[in-house]
């Protein structure tokens, strides 16, 4: 894992320091709010319905036990013993008080941690393949270029105001974990005809109000060239962007209006006059960066008897490896997922005491390593096949070990109206309720892989026009009503969903789904997951069961 | 009839006004029937720029009795998360909270759209 050279740990220290005496002034009247509003968010700290809420970043979705114990100590100290991961992989602490928030960048400036890039008109906090470096389907550690982008747009003097928010995912294998196409910048590696790597290049994906698939702009980049390439994509968006319309203002919005293949022709304009050299990262610096990204596997033997006995002997066992276990690139290994989706619960909360048993197991059976999905999952990417069994009882007794990775009880949402000043409509409930509703491991297994996305407002945090069944919670009429999508996909298959129906009122979203899951049990052919059933049959079969009684 | 609301800069409190202070249950909340004396009240609590953020007027509806706030985001301001019961003013319990709770109205707030746009 990354760890911080003299000049990082000084420079978040110096943050922390400056936030102090820049809360001193405004509690003194020094400062307006207007004048502090823009200081507190790009120190990721935010303003909501019952307190501040303080984001905390967390670099490509990578965590040691040291980190997440910390995020454990702050959730405890300074909020109400719990945290909320979100589907940016950041932490987002709902009950923090003004007067604390100093404290608490001192304190995760302590274990190179800070709050910065999760707000604001900046490139954000980049996020990458949870799998990364643990995976067999990847043609690099992906981390290395979320790392080297990460020291190039921290503080960028050039990219601190730019039109709107920029946020980038990296990958690296042909399976898209990170969900590419709906980022301003997309980059996924591949491997070119001379053997040379070098990334597709996708620009202008997005969610919210009008969403957008990225189109790729190049398709193959050389790597050398990534960060001169990405500052000629941002210098042509920080030019012409819509500074004048807040709604039009990313840059998905000036991709689409000028249509990908200009918008190409105007990157590789910019591109070719500016200096590269100066950017481009020079070989040693990558290499000294890659040198943190290699973890000591043992040698150990590809299959192992005792987690062979252990599947066998316990049900329970088995039916978590079978959803929240992955093969592994090394031989001996498993990545285990974390599941913060037990039915009932929050999706992405996780108490103070939790995060302790899973820093505790990533120390022990992970070679120290932790991470986030934007799912609001977590996950222990290398662990010994032989320690699987101890993993999975130490889940169990902590309340992570549900077996439902991407099944339908695996729902992603935003905190929606319970917390966020943003929402029409409240999110949590909706995904309880429909969670409840499948709390039966066996039916989850038998319906398979069905992905629902949940926002609680147009913003799309919940990523609901991915989601194979999305919900979007809107206001009509001043009650909470929420629309239906399906259809979407947040993978390498991506789409849009498209419109069920007219919105339903919230007692009636559940149902909805459980009819729609019927229809798709009735429809559904050998292997075919809720997706493709749908792609297949198209909407009509789904509208009806759900709207049958308005006929 | 209106409250007068903001959330508490030391700590982003949830507070309504009360004769020119500020109180954490919205039962203790100043109710004004008087439109004027309401607008007068609101810029009071702008200039306290150091004790509350961003104050607005709420409309208010009777619930059993009892005033609540008209929109739905602002009776979770004065309750707390609706997915964690114990967590905020609604953990102290009574009449006031179950009043809220019971309370039906819009869901949006009138005054605080140009908030939601600047955020």
């Amino acid at each position: 894992m990354y760890r911080y050279d003299g000049i990082d740990k000084e420079f978040v220290a110096d943050r922390a320091a400056e936030f102090r005496e820049q809360v001193n002034r405004r509690l003194a009247g020094e400062l307006t709010e207007d004048q502090f509003k823009r200081i507190r968010l790009m120190n990721g700290l935010y303003l909501q319905l019952h307190a501040y809420m303080l984001r905390i970043a967390i670099p490509y979705g990578t965590l040691s036990a040291r980190k997440l114990r910390k995020l454990a100590y702050i959730a405890k100290t300074y909020d109400k013993g719990y945290g909320h991961f979100t589907t940016r992989t950041n932490l987002q602490l709902h009950w923090i008080k003004l007067k604390d928030a100093p404290e608490i960048l001192e304190h995760l400036a302590e274990v190179e941690m800070h709050a910065m890039q999760t707000s604001g008109n900046v490139i954000r906090n980049i996020t990458a393949d949870p799998f990364a470096g643990a995976t067999a389907d990847e043609l690099d550690d992906p981390r290395v270029w979320a790392e080297a982008i990460r020291q190039w747009s921290t503080l960028h003097p050039e990219f601190t105001f730019l039109p709107r928010k920029f946020k980038i995912a990296v990958t690296a294998a042909a399976k898209d974990r990170a969900a590419l196409r709906v980022y301003d910048i997309g980059l996924a590696l591949r491997r070119g005809r001379s053997g040379e790597l070098g990334f597709e290049v996708m620009v202008g994906g997005g969610l919210g109000r009008t969403p957008y698939l990225g189109p790729t702009i190049r398709e193959f980049l050389p790597t050398r060239h990534l960060l001169s390439y990405l500052q000629a994509i941002l210098r042509v968006y920080n030019r012409y962007g819509r500074r004048d319309n807040i709604w039009k203002a990313r840059i998905k919005v000036l991709v689409a209006s000028l249509g990908a293949e200009e918008f190409a022709k105007q990157v590789e304009a910019e591109w070719e006059k500016s200096e590269q050299e100066p950017v481009d990262l020079p070989d040693t610096e990558l290499a000294r960066i890659r040198g943190w990204f290699t973890p000591k596997f043992a040698t150990l033997a590809p299959a192992s008897e005792a987690f062979e006995q252990a599947k066998a002997a316990d049900p329970e066992f088995a039916r978590w490896t079978r959803h929240n276990v992955h093969p592994h690139k090394q031989p001996g290994y498993a990545i285990a997922d974390v599941s913060l989706k037990t039915p009932g619960q929050t999706p992405g909360d996780i108490t103070s005491e939790q995060m302790e048993v899973v820093a505790e197991l990533g120390e022990r059976y992970s070679l120290d390593d932790i991470r986030v999905n934007y799912q609001q999952n977590l996950l222990l990417p290398h662990v010994r096949l032989d320690d699987l069994p101890a993993v999975h009882a130490a889940l169990k007794a902590a309340g992570l070990a549900t077996p439902n990775m991407d099944l339908v009880t695996d729902i992603v949402a935003c905190p929606g109206l319970d917390y966020c000043s943003l929402a029409n409509a409240r999110a949590i409930p909706i995904a309880q309720d429909i969670a409840r509703r499948f709390d039966d491991a066996e039916r989850a297994e038998l319906i398979g892989e069905l992905k629902i996305r949940i926002s609680g407002c147009i913003n799309a945090c919940g990523h609901h026009h991915v989601g194979h069944i999305g919900i979007l919670g809107v206001d009509k009429k001043g009650e909470e009503f929420y629309q239906v999508t399906l259809g979407g996909s947040g993978a390498e298959d991506a789409a849009l969903g498209s419109i069920l129906g007219p919105a339903l009122p919230a007692n009636k979203v559940a149902e909805a789904v459980e009819q729609m899951v019927d229809v798709y049990l009735r429809e559904r052919t050998a292997g075919e997951r809720f997706l493709d059933t749908f792609r297949r049959t198209g909407v009509a079969p789904f509208k009806e069961a759900v709207y049958a009684d308005a006929h | 009839m209106k409250a007068l609301t903001g959330n508490r800069l030391a700590d982003g409190e949830a507070v309504f006004w009360k004769d020119g202070r500020w109180v954490e249950r919205f039962a203790e909340a100043q109710i004004f029937g008087d439109e004027a004396a309401a607008l007068d009240a609101e810029g009071k609590a702008k200039a306290q720029g150091t004790v509350v953020v961003d104050p607005y007027l709420i409309d208010l509806i009777d619930s059993e009795g009892l005033w609540a706030p008209l929109s739905f985001r602002e009776r979770v301001r004065c309750l707390g998360p609706t997915n964690h019961p114990q967590h905020g003013k609604q953990a102290a319990g009574g009449d006031d909270v179950e009043a809220l709770r019971h309370a039906h109205g819009a869901a949006r707030s009138t005054g605080r759209v140009n908030l939601i746009k600047r955020k």
